[in-house]
């Protein structure tokens, strides 16, 4: 027999899937890796001999290669670098309008007035909206390395933790989404601040650069408290890389220091909406 | 307070700032209101008077200032007390996307129902409301009084012990507001106690047998619909009454009212009204008004919120 919880989690998940469903962007995001999976699937074609590539053929074009593992590898992380690339933004643009929609006025009043805490809403949102994105992450990602697998006999463990990483990125935007959210109710604003941190996290890569350009020690240090604070997520994009290519990890502070502002989001996130009044 | 009403208040309060730093403004005045078990209550007001912030803090959609709200004698900020609440706001807003049994469905979960309680329930709502052709149709598809009557499947779905209907039959047919009102009468049978918070103040004449009327975040009057329509009556009143002899001035009274320190009782014969005035002379509270009246809900109504 399911918990009380576990029925409310479910519907929360279920109908957030149902509203990403009726959205078409969340189609269109799956129209895009089919059409990439088809094309690794049929027009990518690998002979393999004795364990070492002999030929990979694209588009009637053939080529010779020595290092099966590195083009499987390459293949992976050019892969894996166009979903965290240009799957994050349709993924930030097909979610950032699935949790606030619930903030409009006669469909939350209804939501409160069920004997389910605020938090849980809230979370369940959230969990369904992650659910729906890694599911097209993982849709293309296993298909395509079941693919590269069979046709050249190279399975390797990084593709698939590059993805997770993808997905932990993902989940901290989302935090982000979520407490624009419930402070402005907005879909738009919240795609805004999401695309904005992301565009300041790539400016403030280059931080010993600004900092050279800079001259009172006071605006480098806020310059280098930003980079800490926010998410980085070409720090994350470039550990990513060096997952799926299996090279050693120098420092994992990108990953941990931005996992703990998605955290942050989404604990204060919580707290507002609890406190709230519809 | 205790569990022998389905809602109890106490010195309910809301108050919002407007704007930055703006004076605060008070939506709900410490009203103290108690809804008897099994009964049908109707909560009438003009617009702005407070009535939605007062059903809000009932739900938990908003956070009282000060004071408590009471549903079955638990908070009604806490969850299980909602868990005997079927609720219907005014301007709802389905998802379109979904089904009115998919709707239905959700709704379900989230009040706790386990699935197979929820597929046998659901047709029979549907079948209940009239919309059981329509049961796999886009919510989209519906028309405004369809939306009320599957919304008001949805309030019922659970089963509560209290319902809370804002503005039930805004937008259906008569044909259906007829069909609400069949429902709503059999559920009144069977002990639900129903609130009512609407603008049709036939409606609530019809159908409740206990009314209060909010007027500028407090509870002008309550009472009776029976006592307070009941053809003629005496009316008397005055100001400034010590709160001593108010509670004497009560005795007899089939409804009393209170706007801007102006105090109003209505007596069902001239004795009792002749005893009202008398101690109010004694007393040296000037006397305002008295005379003898014949009350609709609507021209009580009329009177409480312009104070004459």
């Amino acid at each position: 027999m399911a918990t009380r919880a576990g029925v409310q989690t479910t519907a929360l998940v279920v109908d957030t899937f149902r509203e990403a469903s009726a959205r078409k962007i969340i189609w269109g995001f799956f129209a895009c890796s089919t059409v990439l999976i088809l094309f690794f699937l049929l027009i990518v074609k690998i002979d393999v001999v004795q364990g070492a590539l002999a030929t990979m053929t694209i588009f009637g074009k053939t080529q010779r290669t020595q290092d099966l593992a590195q083009v499987v590898r390459g293949a992976h992380a050019a892969i894996a670098g166009l979903l965290y690339g240009f799957g994050m933004l349709l993924a930030i643009l097909a979610s950032a309008g699935l949790i606030p929609t619930i903030f409009e006025p006669g469909r939350i009043e209804l939501l409160l007035s069920k004997p389910i805490e605020r938090w849980h809403i809230l979370l369940g949102r959230y969990l369904g909206n992650l659910l729906v994105i890694a599911l097209n992450i993982f849709y293309p990602v296993l298909s395509l390395w079941i693919i590269f697998g069979v046709k050249t006999g190279v399975w390797t463990a990084g593709f698939l933790w590059g993805s997770v990483l993808t997905l932990f990125m993902f989940a901290v935007y989302l935090s982000v989404i979520l407490l624009v959210g419930v402070v402005w109710e907005s879909a738009v604003v919240a795609t805004m601040v999401t695309f904005g941190m992301i565009i300041l996290s790539i400016i403030l890569f280059n931080k010993t650069t600004i900092e050279r350009l800079l001259s009172s020690e006071w605006s480098r240090n806020i310059v280098r408290g930003l980079y800490y604070l926010l998410p980085k997520v070409v720090d994350v994009g470039q550990i990513l890389g060096r997952i799926v290519q299996e090279k050693p990890i120098e420092s994992w502070m990108p990953v941990w220091s931005t996992a703990l502002f998605g955290m942050a989001c989404l604990g204060s996130g919580l707290w507002l909406f609890q406190r709230r009044n519809f | 307070m205790n569990a022998d009403y389905a809602i109890e208040t106490l010195g309910l309060t809301k108050s919002f700032s407007r704007g930055w730093r703006g004076k605060p403004f008070l939506a709900v005045d410490g009203i103290s209101l108690r809804v008897e078990r099994g009964t049908t209550f109707g909560l009438l007001g003009p617009n702005g008077a407070g009535k939605t912030t007062f059903v809000k803090m009932l739900l938990s959609c908003a956070h009282p200032t000060a004071g408590l709200a009471k549903i079955f004698g638990e908070n009604s900020q806490l969850r299980r007390a909602r868990q005997r609440i079927g609720y219907l706001p005014e301007n709802h807003r389905f998802p379109t996307y979904m089904t009115g049994f998919g709707m239905l469905d959700f709704y379900g979960a989230l009040s706790g129902m386990e699935g197979a309680a929820r597929k046998r329930r659901i047709p029979e709502l549907l079948d209940q409301v009239g919309l059981k052709e329509w049961g796999n149709t886009r919510l989209g598809k519906y028309s405004k009084g369809m939306l009320q009557r599957v919304g008001l499947a949805q309030a019922l779905l659970h089963s509560p012990e209290l319902l809370v209907l804002d503005e039930p039959s805004d937008g259906v047919d008569p044909v259906g507001r007829r069909q609400i009102r069949d429902i709503l009468e059999a559920l009144e049978q069977k002990g639900v106690t129903i609130f009512l918070n609407s603008h049709l103040l036939v409606e609530v004449e019809q159908f409740c047998r206990d009314v209060a009327i909010i007027h500028g975040g407090k509870v002008a009057l309550e009472g009776k619909v029976a006592e307070l329509t009941a053809g003629s009556g005496y009316k008397v009143e005055a100001e400034n009454v010590p709160e001593r002899l108010e509670t004497e001035l009560r005795v007899g009274s089939k409804a009393l009212a209170h706007v801007n320190g102006t105090g109003s009782w209505l007596y069902d014969n001239r004795q009792d009204a002749n005893r009202a005035l008398d101690a109010l002379r004694r007393e040296g509270c000037p006397i305002e008004k008295f005379g003898r009246v014949n009350s609709s809900l609507e021209e009580i109504f009329i009177r409480t919120v312009s104070g004459n």
